[in-house]
């Protein structure tokens, strides 16, 4: 297992080095690309997490090929029980196939969370690097408006954009990336914060660098290890996000997702469990995964943890 | 509140419970999600305010599970040969919870504010003056005849209000709205706003030995789900308005629980699909008449609504005696759908599509509403028709979007509340096309002849002549299908098994309790 997960490590590590020599290895010497991937695959966990993504992918985008069917299309009466001859998932509230509902869920249940995960990391990363960099009152106050949003629950606020402007696909993206952008924000800034006073960052400043080079260019590379993280994780979240929304009759009722299966069947939980379990079950398996390779890439990537 | 602590504590331990309702006899508890603003009738209209204020206040006449009227405050009635006086002679004996004798001033006064001040404006417009020659006769003068005046002398929609009471200043503001006084079989105890009111019997109630309860509590939940499992439990004795299907299943299946799936004809909500008719392709009868062939009722009403709905064919709730079956019934037919689409110039392109529709509902309608509209999205395809919904956050959006005009098609759920004149007239006459006002003519529905005969059965007096003019206004509207009808709304309601004198009427629990009473 070990032997064949470290070969194509080492076919990797030599690009990924030369890539990172310019200004990573300078600060942190200790983080060879090849170092990082051995670490990753010797966690179990993370790589559990790998397979149900793949797991995942290979649903939502071989499965349609496979199991062609339009999940609008009503197969059979409503709430047939999973095994029947028409729907091996059994059927909802008016009869259309579940497995079908899942397959075609997946892809807007992974755009909503890869999207608003984007947003929220975008804005994260705005808000925080300014924050750290420039300190002082540029800081104060943009931590306070971080503060207000953290502070303001995050259901709710993504619940009133929603009910405002619509339960559109679109809508529901920038509203979770807006409601989950301030933990990004915290996490840039105390990274902005470290970087800021190192040497090599002194040294562009001497040379002559602006500020936007300096913080894009410089000290935003450095950051990024557990920028990425936090956006793998901020993807999970944004998931269970949509979930929530759809259960609360929020969700977009002309695109098919996992959250919205679940919403639209939550009256008939106790009479068809099917309907509500098993896109539950591909919400939990997805949200599992992004969970296990995120925390795997953490570990891999801090040394202090790389051997536990 | 006292009291009502009494009953909880009695309803948490099951001896005390036996105990207490021993000593208080019959007392019964209801269970409701409504909301009651006030308890005034006249100037209030919904099932929220009606089902006490007719508790609360006599009215008139009553009616029979046939639409027949039966005497109440009106031992008997009689209309001129003319139609423009009707005069009701009232019993002798009713007095209002005070001890003040009820005198036909009551009635006038009733009848002068219900015109003024309720929401259904058509329902007394022709009224007059109301004439009070003695204190048992009241005449009411019309400027023409108004046959829809006998339903309107209903309980719920007609409570005679003491004028001594409700006579001073703006009535909006009187304070006995919530602290009402009225001459019905119970009085108003009190109420303590969102969590329940308590009403107790009238002893001296015009008609003896009734009412046979000897208290009733209404406790108001914040939602369903925990009042339907209040019921499940036995902690309440009647669920009144229950709408949801899987709720009246479960309850159905629940031992120690009855259903009952009729009453409240009168009121004769009817779910239906509400066509755009001045917005392409919509202005087409085909097409309209295309997705009423599409629509699969059978499987709506036996697999969307559990077959807890009753059929709707028309505008003109189905027991009504001014109904008819003999409309076009829109029996199920893909072919004809698709033959009238193409006959309209609506051609299939390339990917099956003809065209893209989009469909709103009223919010909170589970079966009624999405699960109808999700089922339209799939069937609808069948014809090459792309259906996507428009959900509304709330209901002022919806009703903002409908009455803008800014809609295809729209389940809606209206009622009929008695008589056409005052709850069907208002979706099909082109004079009532006003924007901005929700359940108006929204369709903007314009048909000279609809508007002829719909005037012309306002004042027939004839009740045959009357019918044949509403059978030919419903012909006319179901053919041209400004609305899809396709199902009456069900209002089934809860009860503890051996409960007797279920209100099942026409106007279903929004009539007096006179006979219910609790299992000994």
């Amino acid at each position: 297992m070990t032997q064949t997960a470290m070969e194509p490590t080492s076919a990797m590590s030599k690009p990924a080095k030369a890539a990172s020599i310019p200004d990573e290895a300078a600060i942190t010497p200790a983080h060879p690309a090849t170092e990082f991937v051995r670490a990753f695959a010797r966690n179990q966990s993370a790589i559990l997490g790998l397979v149900l993504l793949a797991l995942v992918f290979a649903l939502t985008f071989l499965g349609p090929v496979i199991y062609p069917l339009n999940p609008y299309e009503m197969v059979d009466m409503p709430f047939a029980a999973p095994g029947g001859e028409y729907a091996p998932l059994g059927t909802d509230y008016i009869g259309r196939d579940i497995l079908a509902g899942i397959i075609s869920g997946g892809k807007a249940t992974l755009a909503v969370g890869a999207s608003s995960a984007l947003i929220s990391v975008v804005i994260g990363i705005l808000i925080g690097s300014f924050a750290g960099y420039f300190g002082g009152f540029i800081d104060a106050a943009l931590m306070k408006v971080t503060e207000f949003f953290q502070i303001l629950p995050a259901l709710l606020l993504a619940m009133l954009l929603v009910s405002i402007f619509g339960a559109k696909l679109l809508t529901i993206i920038i509203a979770i990336g807006i409601v989950s952008w301030p933990q990004t924000a915290r996490l840039a800034r105390a990274e902005f914060m470290r970087i800021r006073k190192l040497d090599y960052v002194n040294a562009a400043r001497t040379a002559g660098a602006k500020n936007s080079y300096l913080i894009f260019a410089v000290i935003l590379p450095a950051a990024l290890p557990p920028l990425i993280v936090a956006a793998g994780l901020a993807v999970g979240s944004a998931i269970l996000f949509e979930a929530g929304l759809s259960f609360l009759g929020l969700g977009d009722p002309n695109v098919m997702s996992w959250g919205l299966i679940i919403g639209q069947n939550r009256n008939y939980l106790l009479d068809a469990w099917w309907t509500v379990t098993l896109p539950g079950i591909a919400i939990f398996i997805t949200v599992l995964g992004i969970s296990l390779v995120g925390d795997g890439i953490n570990d891999a990537l801090n040394p202090k943890l790389r051997r536990r | 509140m006292k009291h009502f602590r009494k009953f909880a504590l009695g309803a948490a331990t099951g001896l005390t419970l036996m105990a207490s309702s021993a000593l208080a006899q019959q007392s019964l508890l209801v269970g409701s999600t409504q909301v009651p603003r006030h308890f005034n009738g006249a100037i209030q209209s919904g099932i929220a305010t009606a089902m006490p204020s007719t508790q609360i206040f006599a009215s008139p006449l009553m009616y029979s599970d046939s639409w027949d009227p039966i005497p109440y405050l009106a031992k008997s009635w009689e209309t001129s040969a003319d139609g423009l006086t009707v005069t009701l002679n009232l019993v002798d004996n009713a007095t209002f919870h005070d001890g003040t004798p009820l005198t036909s001033e009551d009635v006038a006064f009733s009848i002068m504010t219900i015109k003024e001040n309720h929401p259904f404006k058509t329902m007394l417009a022709p009224v007059t003056t109301v004439e009070t020659p003695d204190a048992t006769t009241a005449v009411i003068k019309l400027e023409h005849p108004h046959p829809a005046l006998m339903l309107a002398m209903s309980p719920a929609l007609m409570p005679i209000i003491p004028k001594h009471i409700y006579g001073e200043g703006n009535i909006q503001e009187n304070p006995a709205n919530l602290n009402p006084v009225g001459s019905g079989p119970f009085k108003f105890v009190e109420y303590k706003q969102g969590e329940y009111f308590k009403l107790e019997k009238n002893a001296d109630f015009f008609i003896d030995g009734q009412p046979k309860l000897d208290e009733i509590i209404v406790q108001i939940f914040g939602d369903t789900a925990n009042l339907v499992m209040a019921m499940e439990r036995g902690d309440i004795d009647m669920l009144p308005y229950l709408t949801g299907v899987r709720d009246i299943e479960r309850l159905d299946g629940t031992d120690g629980v009855s259903v009952a799936t009729k009453g409240g004809e009168a009121i004769g909500a009817i779910n239906w699909l509400a066509f755009n008719t001045k917005k392409a392709p919509f202005d087409d009868p085909k097409v309209r008449q295309a997705l009423g062939y599409a629509i699969n009722k059978d499987f709506y009403l036996k697999r969307i609504m559990g077959g807890f709905a009753d059929d709707a064919t028309g505008p003109i709730t189905m027991t009504s005696p001014l109904a008819t079956t003999d409309v076009e019934q829109y029996a199920f037919d893909l072919e004809k759908a698709k033959a009238l689409l193409d006959e309209a110039g609506l051609a299939p392109d390339g990917d099956g599509t003809r065209f893209t529709m989009t469909i709103d509902y009223i919010p909170g309608g589970v079966e009624t509403g999405r699960n109808l509209v999700e089922y339209l999205r799939s069937q609808l395809k069948q014809i090459g028709v792309e259906v996507e919904v428009r959900t509304s956050p709330d209901f002022p959006t919806w009703a903002k979007r409908i009455s803008s005009y800014d809609f295809d098609v729209t389940q809606d759920l209206v009622f009929n509340w008695g008589d056409p004149v005052i709850g069907v007239n208002r979706t099909y006459v082109s004079s009532n096309i006003r924007p901005g006002v929700i359940w108006s003519n929204t369709q903007q529905y314009s048909n000279a002849r609809v508007d002829e005969l719909l005037a012309a059965a306002a004042v027939e007096t004839d009740t045959a002549k009357r019918a044949e003019l509403y059978k030919e206004f419903q012909q006319i509207v179901v053919a041209d299908a400004p609305i899809l009808y396709l199902s009456e709304m069900p209002y089934s309601l809860a009860y503890k098994d051996g409960m007797d004198g279920i209100p099942t009427g026409i106007w279903g629990p929004a009539s007096p309790w006179l006979d219910v009473s609790m299992p000994e």
